[in-house]
C-alpha cells in the first residue's frame, strides 16, 4: 500500500501531524501562578512539619538533664530553666516558630550535635556528590529507557520485548542495595576493574584536572550503574505502554502511508508523543532517585548525602536529620516544580 | 480507526496469559505462605535465639549452622527465620492502614465533592510531592523503629495514591443509575455509602492493598538497612545493614551466607505478594484482566 502512487500524492500534500489546537486559553500565567502557589504551600508544609514533629512527641530535648543515670544530670531546677532559656525553649510556640523560620530564611539549618559543625556546611560539602550521582543516573536511565521503550513498543510481542519486560519488571522487586551489592561483588571483587568504595582515591594527588576527573568517574561508574538499573525499569514500562498507544493513532497510519522510514516513525511520530507521560514520570522519578541514592551510597560508601544521613540516623542527630530532610524535600519539590512548568510549556493543552 | 498493519491480535500484546497467571498465583501463594509459617512459628523453628552467640565468628554453612554465622557468631538462619515476623506484620498493618486512610480521604472527597474535595485533593498533591523515605527516616529516628509505629507512619505518608484511585471510582459510582435513584428516594449519605458505594469499592481496595503491602515490606527493610529499626527484634534489613557495615564482607566468602540470604528473602516476599496480587486481580475482576491482557 505505501507504494500506491495515488496515495503518495494525496498524502504528500498533507501537513505534518500537529496536536489539536488549544482551546481559546485564559492567560497561561493563571495556571503558572496556581502551580507556584501549590508548591509554596508544599514547602511551607514541609518546613512546618519539621518544626512541629519534635514538639508534638512527648518529652523535650532537655529530658536527659532530669535523668539521674545520665552524665548530663543536673540536680537543681534552676540550671534546667537556664538551659531552656538559652535554647529559647521557654518561649511561646509561635515565638519559637518565628525564630525557626527567620533562621531558615537566613540559611541557618542548625548545629549538628554529633559532627559539631553547622548543618548547612555539612550538607553543602556532601551535596555535590549526590547531585553528580543522581543527575548522571537519571540522565542515563532516561536515555536508555526512552530508546528501549520506544523500540520495544515498536516490536511488541517479540522475544526482545518480552525479555526486556520480564527482566525489568523483575528488577523492580529487587531493592537498590541488592543491585549495588551484586555489581560491587562482580566488578570490584570477582573481576576487580573498578574501585569498591568512595568518591575518589584517598589522599590522591592529581597531575592535572583530567586525571582527577578520570578518578572521580571511575568511582562513579558502579554507583551510577546501580542507580540507573533501579530507575530504568519504571521509566521503560511507562515509555513502552504510551508508545504502544500511539501506534494505533491515525497519524501513524498516515506517516506509514507516506512511506517514511521506520526510524522517523519510531522516534518522531511515536517517540515525540511519549514525551508527555515520560516527563510526568520524570518528576516522580526525582523523588524516587533521591531515596534510592541513599541505599546505593551506603553500599559504596559514596561521600554524598546518603552516608551523611546514615551517620545522622545512627547518632540520632536530630538537627542534622532535620536539615537533611528539609534540603532533600526542597530539591525534590524544586525538581517537580520545574517538571510541572516544563509540562505546561511542552503541551499547551495542559495549561 | 486502528492500524491493522501494526496492531497484533489481542492477547499477544502482553506477556501474562491466563495459564501463566495461575502459575504466578500459585508461586506467590507458596512464597507468602512459607514466610507466614516462619513468622508465626519462628521461635519453634529457629534453632537459636536471634542474639545468641551460637558459634565462632563468620563460620561457613555447616550442619550446626545451616547458613553459617555472622561476625558476632550469631546463627544467620535463625535470624532469617525470626526476621520474617517484622516483615509480614508490617505488610499487613501498613498495607491495611494505607488503604484505610486513603480510602477514607478518597470516599469523603469523591462523595461530598465541592470544596471538601478541592481541599482534600490539594492536601493529597502536597503529600505526594514530599520525599517519603527521608521523612520516614526523620520521624523513625525520633520515635524508634517499632513495627506498630512504623506501620502507622507508612500509612500516613503513602495514602495519596490509594485516595486518588478510590476517589475517581466514587465519582464514577455516584453517577450510576442505582445510586441516583436511591438519592431520588431520599437516601441519606450514610445509607448510600454503606449500601451502594463501599461494597463496590471492596475489590478495588483489595487491589490497592497488594502494592501497599509489598511496598511496606521493601520500605521496612530499607529503613532497617539505614538504621531505623527496632533493635529488640531481628529484621532482614538490619541483617543486611550489619553485613555491609563490616566492609570486608565483600572481600571474603562471608557475603554468600550472610548478605545474600536476607536479600533473597526480601525479594522473594515482595515478588510473592505482587504475584499473588496479579493472579488475584484476574480471578476477582475479569474486567481488569481483559484490559491488561
Amino acid at each position: 500500500m505505501p507504494n500506491d502512487p495515488l496515495l503518495t500524492l494525496a498524502t504528500d500534500a498533507l501537513p505534518e501531524p500537529s496536536p489539536p489546537p488549544a482551546p481559546a486559553a485564559r492567560s497561561p500565567w493563571r495556571s503558572v501562578a496556581r502551580t507556584v502557589g501549590l508548591y509554596a504551600i508544599t514547602i511551607w508544609a514541609v518546613v512546618t512539619i519539621v518544626f512541629l514533629l519534635p514538639r508534638a512527641i512527648p518529652g523535650d530535648p532537655l529530658q536527659h538533664l532530669d535523668d539521674p543515670d545520665s552524665g548530663a544530670f543536673v540536680e537543681d531546677s534552676r540550671s534546667r530553666e537556664l538551659a531552656m532559656a538559652y535554647y529559647g525553649l521557654d518561649r511561646p510556640l509561635l515565638d519559637q516558630y518565628r525564630l525557626y523560620l527567620s533562621g531558615l530564611v537566613d540559611g541557618d539549618l542548625g548545629w549538628s550535635i554529633s559532627q559539631r559543625a553547622p548543618v548547612g556546611e555539612l550538607i553543602g560539602r556532601r551535596l555535590p556528590w549526590t547531585l553528580l550521582l543522581v543527575g548522571s543516573s537519571m540522565l542515563l536511565a532516561s536515555a536508555v529507557s526512552f530508546v528501549a521503550g520506544v523500540s520495544a513498543a515498536w516490536r511488541r510481542g517479540s522475544v526482545t520485548d518480552k525479555a526486556l519486560i520480564v527482566s525489568l519488571a523483575g528488577t523492580r522487586a529487587v531493592p537498590e542495595y541488592a543491585i549495588a551489592s551484586a555489581l560491587l561483588i562482580l566488578f570490584a571483587v570477582t573481576w576487580p576493574v573498578l574501585p569498591m568504595a568512595g568518591g575518589q582515591t584517598a589522599f590522591a594527588r592529581y597531575p592535572n584536572g583530567w586525571e582527577a576527573a578520570k578518578d572521580v568517574f571511575n568511582h562513579l561508574v558502579l554507583p551510577m550503574s546501580s542507580l540507573t538499573l533501579g530507575l530504568a525499569a519504571n521509566q521503560f514500562l511507562i515509555v513502552r505502554n504510551s508508545a504502544i498507544s500511539t501506534l494505533g493513532e491515525d497519524y501513524m497510519l498516515l506517516a506509514r502511508a507516506k512511506g517514511l522510514p521506520p526510524r522517523l516513525l519510531k522516534y518522531r511520530h511515536s517517540g515525540r508523543n511519549v514525551l508527555l507521560p515520560f516527563l510526568t514520570a520524570f518528576g516522580v522519578q526525582v523523588g524516587f532517585a533521591v531515596s534510592a541514592s541513599l541505599f546505593v551510597e551506603k553500599v559504596f560508601s559514596y561521600p554524598g548525602i546518603g552516608t551523611l544521613i546514615d551517620s545522622a540516623v545512627t547518632a540520632r542527630d536530630y538537627p542534622l536529620l532535620q536539615g537533611l530532610f528539609v534540603m532533600l524535600a526542597l530539591v525534590v519539590i524544586a525538581a517537580n516544580f520545574l517538571v510541572d512548568l516544563a509540562y505546561k510549556w511542552v503541551d499547551p493543552r495542559v495549561a | 480507526m486502528t492500524l491493522p498493519a501494526v496492531a497484533l491480535p489481542a492477547g499477544r500484546t502482553g506477556v501474562v496469559t491466563r495459564a501463566r497467571a495461575r502459575v504466578a498465583g500459585a508461586a506467590g501463594a507458596l512464597f507468602v505462605g512459607f514466610f507466614t509459617v516462619l513468622a508465626v512459628f519462628g521461635e519453634q523453628l529457629a534453632p537459636y535465639r536471634a542474639t545468641e552467640l551460637a558459634g565462632p565468628s563468620l563460620e561457613p554453612p555447616s550442619d550446626a549452622h545451616l547458613l553459617g554465622t555472622n561476625l558476632l557468631g550469631q546463627d544467620v538462619a535463625s535470624q532469617l527465620i525470626l526476621g520474617a515476623r517484622a516483615s509480614l506484620v508490617i505488610a499487613l498493618l501498613a498495607g491495611v492502614g494505607t488503604v484505610l486512610v486513603g480510602g477514607m480521604v478518597g470516599v469523603i472527597a469523591g462523595w461530598f465533592r465541592g470544596w471538601v474535595d478541592a481541599v482534600l485533593m490539594r492536601v493529597t498533591d502536597v503529600v505526594l510531592v514530599v520525599p517519603k523515605l527521608p521523612l520516614l527516616l526523620l520521624v523513625g529516628a525520633l520515635t524508634g523503629g517499632r513495627v506498630g509505629a512504623l506501620s502507622l507512619l507508612i500509612a500516613v505518608t503513602f495514602w495519596p495514591v490509594t485516595a486518588r484511585v478510590l476517589r475517581s471510582q466514587v465519582l464514577s459510582l455516584r453517577t450510576r443509575t442505582h445510586v441516583r435513584a436511591a438519592t431520588g428516594f431520599g437516601a441519606g449519605t450514610w445509607h448510600q455509602l454503606r449500601n451502594h458505594i463501599l461494597p463496590d469499592l471492596a475489590l478495588l481496595s483489595l487491589a490497592e492493598l497488594i502494592p501497599a503491602a509489598s511496598r511496606a515490606v521493601a520500605l521496612q527493610a530499607g529503613l532497617a538497612f539505614l538504621g531505623v529499626g527496632d533493635p529488640s527484634q531481628p529484621t532482614w534489613g538490619g541483617m543486611i545493614r550489619d553485613a555491609i557495615a563490616y566492609r570486608s564482607v565483600f572481600l571474603i566468602e562471608a557475603w554468600k551466607w550472610w548478605l545474600v540470604p536476607p536479600i533473597l528473602a526480601i525479594v522473594t516476599l515482595v515478588a510473592g505478594i505482587s504475584l499473588l496480587g496479579t493472579a488475584g486481580e484476574r480471578r476477582l475482576s475479569p474486567r481488569v484482566s481483559r484490559h491488561t491482557r
